[in-house]
């Protein structure tokens, strides 16, 4: 039987249709009918919802009339520029998973399942975040990543989102790392499409080193919400690192927790943003051990009209004592109508911690930018100098295909950038 | 080559150089020495085409072309090299590709063909051992946790690599030793030619004990108040700028 959605989901009534129309075809169990009931509660996020005031999703889909289930398949898609890193690729086209048809490396298994609530499961009371519960609920589709225990990945898997049309499209990932596994996971979103939920779940287990990579490369039309919900055990290791140039909102979405002690992680994040782009890093660290490592550095650079969102929260629980945590977000505004908004939080129960964050907004540095030029570069080149230097630190870790990856990225901004003023 | 005629000059609507006139020949060192508050540094940034500053009156051409129309990047192209008294650090600048860039940069709008990148390595490991830098310096972000002594051995290492034909040289000695200042000079002398003219700006005599000046001037309230040859230096070296400053 459909539930009826609450009137106070969207102020859209196509959207709402649409929304229960697709809730009519779900297999709804009990987990799923409990998400949905959840989202009827608190509908999409608006900027009225504390977490949600810089990135009102509702705001963004009003008038937004979903096409009918033409739901296409086919959409042609450029090879990816990860190639050269020779991935085992795997393409969400348009929400429908197509797994490699090569042989998999010894030691990973790729599956295509049912949709779970394990993401909703997770981050359920932690706010009222009526994506997820969307997801949960309406998802057909998850991918099932294993990396089996001691194995170490040597090709890069990368599953790329590939997103056209004006259907709504809702997937998941699941992803589970062994004791003692190794592997690098790159997501990429690529193309258009009106409305895109992407949750994943990490089950990170100890000892085990995962590096996660994600690019969002999207058109200015585009909702994005993509989240990562991961659980770390013992001594393991996350490095994370993002690159959006936005779209009309999106969001990037890290939750972890710390189930075991010696845990490290670093996580960095760059957006470029221009025209009237929007992109929303938000992450939330629960320490729950002893002796974890946390490092956080955002960096953007907005134009235009550009809006660039940090929202960062170490939670750090009585017993995680001789936690180690900095975060920093730092936000390069290069026209007057450009926008950030940054909320670093530091939320601490232990007594014998050493954390910090740090946050800074303006403008490039004129006295940098006369000594380049005085040494023969133009306004333009010693313009690019300086952003790419005000990024570097995000992506100077990565191996050096996944970096040149990165920098075509920077550099094609900053061309259009140039070009645009 | 280098002629500054009657320069008036403000920053945030504070007169600083008040009616300016001095004329570099090709070929020739000048000195500028000072007191503090003099305007020396602004006459160096005025030259190198700082933005800041204002220029309400006068001329400063090199080689008869008026060079205050052009961008800072223009000047440098003509040959205009400013050695910063505080050289910045640049974190996330890698030192050589920037080196390099400016390099071709400048070729590039003089008409020259660009240096590769195997040219340049070969100009570059050699002018470093000239001012003394290490490989691992030049592997570093520009100038990041350098001490002020390598600062400066940065600005001299983009001089000799530049080869520019007018250098303004703000403070280069100060913060080093002998044996810096001995390369300073060493870099200079290098450069020094018939086509080529310093503006050496300093405090103190030690650096002309390297660097010879042709000329020395003393600048004090805006304008030159008194030229001469070298042994100008020496004098002030003895009896200080109060002279000067009561005559400005």
């Amino acid at each position: 039987m459909a539930m009826a959605v609450a009137r106070n989901i969207t102020t859209d009534d196509a959207l709402n249709n649409w929304f229960q129309g697709r809730w009519a075809d779900c297999a709804q169990t009990e987990k799923r009918q409990a998400a949905f009931r959840r989202f009827s509660e608190v509908g999409l996020p608006h900027r009225r919802v504390e977490g949600w005031r810089w990135s009102d999703f509702s705001g963004a889909l009003r008038n937004f009339a979903p096409a009918a289930n033409d739901q296409r398949y086919d959409a042609i898609y450029e090879p990816s520029l990860f190639a050269a890193l020779k991935p085992i690729e795997i393409t969400f086209v348009n929400g429908r998973i197509e797994l490699p048809k090569t042989p998999l490396p010894k030691g990973l298994k790729l599956a295509v399942n049912a949709s779970t609530t394990a993401a909703y499961d997770m981050v359920h009371g932690l706010g009222d975040n009526g994506l997820i519960s969307l997801n949960a609920a309406v998802s057909n589709e998850a991918l099932e990543l294993i990396v089996e225990t001691g194995s170490k990945i040597d090709r890069p898997i990368l599953v790329r989102h590939i997103c056209s049309g004006t259907v709504p499209i809702f997937v998941q990932t699941i992803v589970r790392a062994g004791v003692n596994s190794t592997a690098k996971i790159i997501e990429t979103f690529e193309g258009g499409g009106t409305f895109y939920s992407h949750s994943s779940i990490l089950e990170i287990a100890a000892r085990c080193r995962i590096d996660r990579l994600v690019l969002q490369d999207m058109d200015e039309t585009s909702v994005i919400h993509n989240l990562c919900a991961g659980v770390l055990d013992t001594k393991s290791k996350f490095l994370q690192t993002a690159l959006s140039t936005g779209s009309k909102l999106g969001r990037q979405e890290t939750i972890l927790h710390y189930n075991g002690n010696e845990i490290e992680t670093e996580l960095r994040s760059a957006a470029l943003l221009s025209g009237n782009r929007h992109a929303d890093f938000t992450s939330r660290i629960v320490h729950n051990a002893e002796a974890c490592i946390t490092r956080q550095i955002h960096k953007a650079a907005a134009r235009d009209k550009g809006k660039a969102i940090f929202q960062g929260k170490f939670h750090v629980s009585r017993g995680a004592q001789k936690t180690d945590a900095d975060m920093q977000a730092n936000a390069l505004l290069l026209s007057e109508t450009a926008e950030a908004n940054h909320k670093p939080e530091l939320e601490i129960y232990a007594d014998d911690v050493e954390c910090a964050h740090g946050s800074t907004a303006g403008a490039l540095d004129d006295d940098a930018l006369f000594y380049l030029r005085q040494r023969g570069l133009s306004e333009a080149s010693a313009r690019g100098f300086l952003i790419k230097a005000f990024l570097a630190e995000t992506i100077d870790t990565l191996d050096d295909i996944s970096r040149s990856v990165f920098e075509t990225h920077i550099n094609d901004w900053l061309t259009a950038t140039i070009d645009g003023e | 080559m280098l002629k500054i005629d009657n320069l008036q000059v403000s920053i945030e609507d504070t007169d600083i150089l008040r009616g300016l006139t001095l004329e570099v020949p090709a070929g020739e060192v000048h000195a500028i020495m000072g007191p503090n508050g003099s305007g020396k540094s602004t006459l160096s940034h005025t030259i190198a085409g700082r933005e800041e500053y204002e220029v309400h009156s006068g001329s400063v051409t090199l080689d008869g072309e008026n060079i205050l129309e052009l961008e800072p990047d223009e000047r440098a192209a003509k040959g205009v090299f400013l050695s910063f008294q505080n050289p910045m650090e640049i974190p996330g600048v890698a030192t050589m590709n920037f080196i390099r860039t400016a390099l071709n940069s400048q070729r590039k709008v003089r008409g020259e063909a660009e240096v590769s990148a195997a040219e340049f390595l070969k100009i570059i490991r050699e002018k470093s051992k000239l001012v003394g830098l290490s490989d691992e310096k030049l592997k570093r972000p520009f100038n990041v946790g350098f001490s002020g002594g390598e600062k400066k051995r940065m600005e001299m290492l983009q001089m000799a690599i530049f080869e520019p034909r007018f250098c303004i040289m703000d403070e280069t000695d100060s913060g080093l030793d002998i044996d810096a200042l001995k390369m300073v000079g060493d870099v200079v002398n290098a450069l020094r030619g018939p086509e080529s003219g310093f503006l050496v700006i300093t405090h103190y005599q030690r650096l002309l004990e390297h660097i010879r000046p042709d000329r020395v001037h003393v600048l004090a309230g805006g304008r030159i108040v008194k030229s001469g040859g070298p042994e100008l230096a020496e004098r002030l070296e003895e009896s200080g700028y109060d002279q000067f400053i009561e005559a400005a």
